[in-house]
């Protein structure tokens, strides 16, 4: 519940200087929760893909 | 002013005196003209040193903090029977009381541990603003009357209006009072010019285009030169260790890369969120100039939105993000 508001924060604040703030996605499964693991995760790559290769705050060697 | 600068060396003069404070933190006359600097008095006739004016930037809650952990770390060494505490007076004006109830929140120190002197105040001077509307000149002396500011150069004399001066955040501050104090001296300020516009740089900023805040997130941080006095002046960056020299794991690149500073910048604003009191001691500090309220201010202001909190505003608050609702913001939690 206390990361609930932290995740609402990062989000917010990442949205603010401009980064994606999609690539953070936050969300409660149980263990027991198989099928929604899966579900999410496929949600998630997803997203991801749809957002395409991160550029912001990488750091290239 | 000059009536609340008399009233404030009584104060501390008796304080000290009375052995009610070990210590004492306040602000002295700079080495140079038009400036204050942080003082420290243990002795009580040492007490006429004291100015409250314009030019006290600094908040002197930091001090506060460094002090009291300090002496406990040294009370170690002490035999448990033998440790004492040590009592710090400060003189606080409303975002310094702020930053104190935020550490009290944060069961940094006891309340018992420290005696505030509240000063009511009307802003301070930004001294890259003073600088900018001399054109960089130095200034050889300089005296503040009423309002206005009368400096000389080497270019001649000046008058500076003092509004014009005032440093972005005092122009939009609601918190010029102190929100706790043992003593107050003088009477309570007028609320500042500006106080209901406080988020609306923020607003502004939000409306542009991702791509132009992220160009001007990625420009201001490009001059930051990661010296660290931001994180050293900020009373709410009390960590023994940073996460910048932290090594195990090592969160952040030391070096020149740009995306090591974005991450250290962006790390170290984030940790304030809730609990960013808007001083300016960071920006003050700042050697490159660095806009680093556009962000904080943010951070702020979704405390505010989110979570209806001030940072520091009051004792009985916990810290935001040490607690939660039932009904707080969940529209961004993913759900397929």
């Amino acid at each position: 519940m206390v990361a609930r508001r932290k995740f609402a924060t990062l989000k917010s604040f990442l949205d603010y200087i401009g980064v994606e703030g999609d690539r953070a996605i936050f969300t409660w499964i149980s263990a027991s929760e198989g099928e929604r693991f899966a579900n999410v995760i496929k949600g998630v790559t997803a997203k991801v893909q749809a957002l395409g290769p991160a550029t912001k705050l990488v750091k290239t060697l | 002013m000059e009536n609340i600068e008399k009233k404030l060396r009584e104060e501390a003069k008796r304080l000290l005196e009375e052995k009610r404070v070990d210590a004492l933190v306040g602000y002295e006359a700079g080495t140079l003209p038009l400036t204050a600097t942080p003082c420290f008095i243990t002795n009580p006739e040492d007490a006429d040193k004291l100015v409250w004016n314009a030019f006290c930037t600094q908040n002197l809650a930091k001090y506060v903090h460094d002090l009291i952990s300090q002496h406990r770390e040294a009370q170690k060494r002490v035999k448990p029977e033998n440790r004492k505490k040590k009592v710090v007076g400060v003189v606080a004006r409303g975002c310094t009381t702020r930053s104190l109830v935020l550490h009290l929140q944060e069961r940094q120190y006891g309340r018992e541990e420290v005696v505030i002197i509240g000063v009511p105040c009307t802003g301070y001077v930004d001294r890259k603003a003073l600088a900018a509307v001399l054109d960089g000149a130095d200034i050889r002396e300089g005296s503040l009357t009423g309002d206005k500011l009368v400096v000389q150069t080497a270019g001649g004399k000046k008058e500076v209006l003092l509004a014009d001066v005032l440093a972005d955040n005092c122009r939009t501050c609601k918190f010029n009072n102190p929100v706790l104090n043992d003593v107050m001296v003088g009477e309570p300020a007028s609320a500042m010019a500006g106080a209901a516009e406080e988020y609306a740089a923020v607003e502004a900023f939000e409306k542009l285009p991702p791509e132009e805040r992220w160009a001007y997130f990625t420009k201001e941080m490009s001059k930051c030169i990661r010296c660290y006095a931001c994180r050293q002046a900020c009373p709410s960056c009390y960590c023994k260790i940073c996460f910048v020299e932290q090594t195990q794991p090592q969160w952040v690149g030391l070096g020149e890369d740009a995306t090591d500073t974005q991450v250290f910048q962006f790390m170290r604003l984030y940790h304030m969120v809730g609990r960013c009191v808007d001083c300016g001691s960071c920006v003050s500090v700042c050697p490159m100039g660095v806009d680093l309220r556009k962000f904080l201010k943010k951070l702020d202001k979704d405390a505010f939105d989110f979570f209806g909190n001030r940072a520091g505003s009051s004792l009985d608050d916990p810290p935001p993000l040490s607690t939660f609702k039932e009904h707080d913001k969940e529209d961004f939690i993913y759900n397929p």
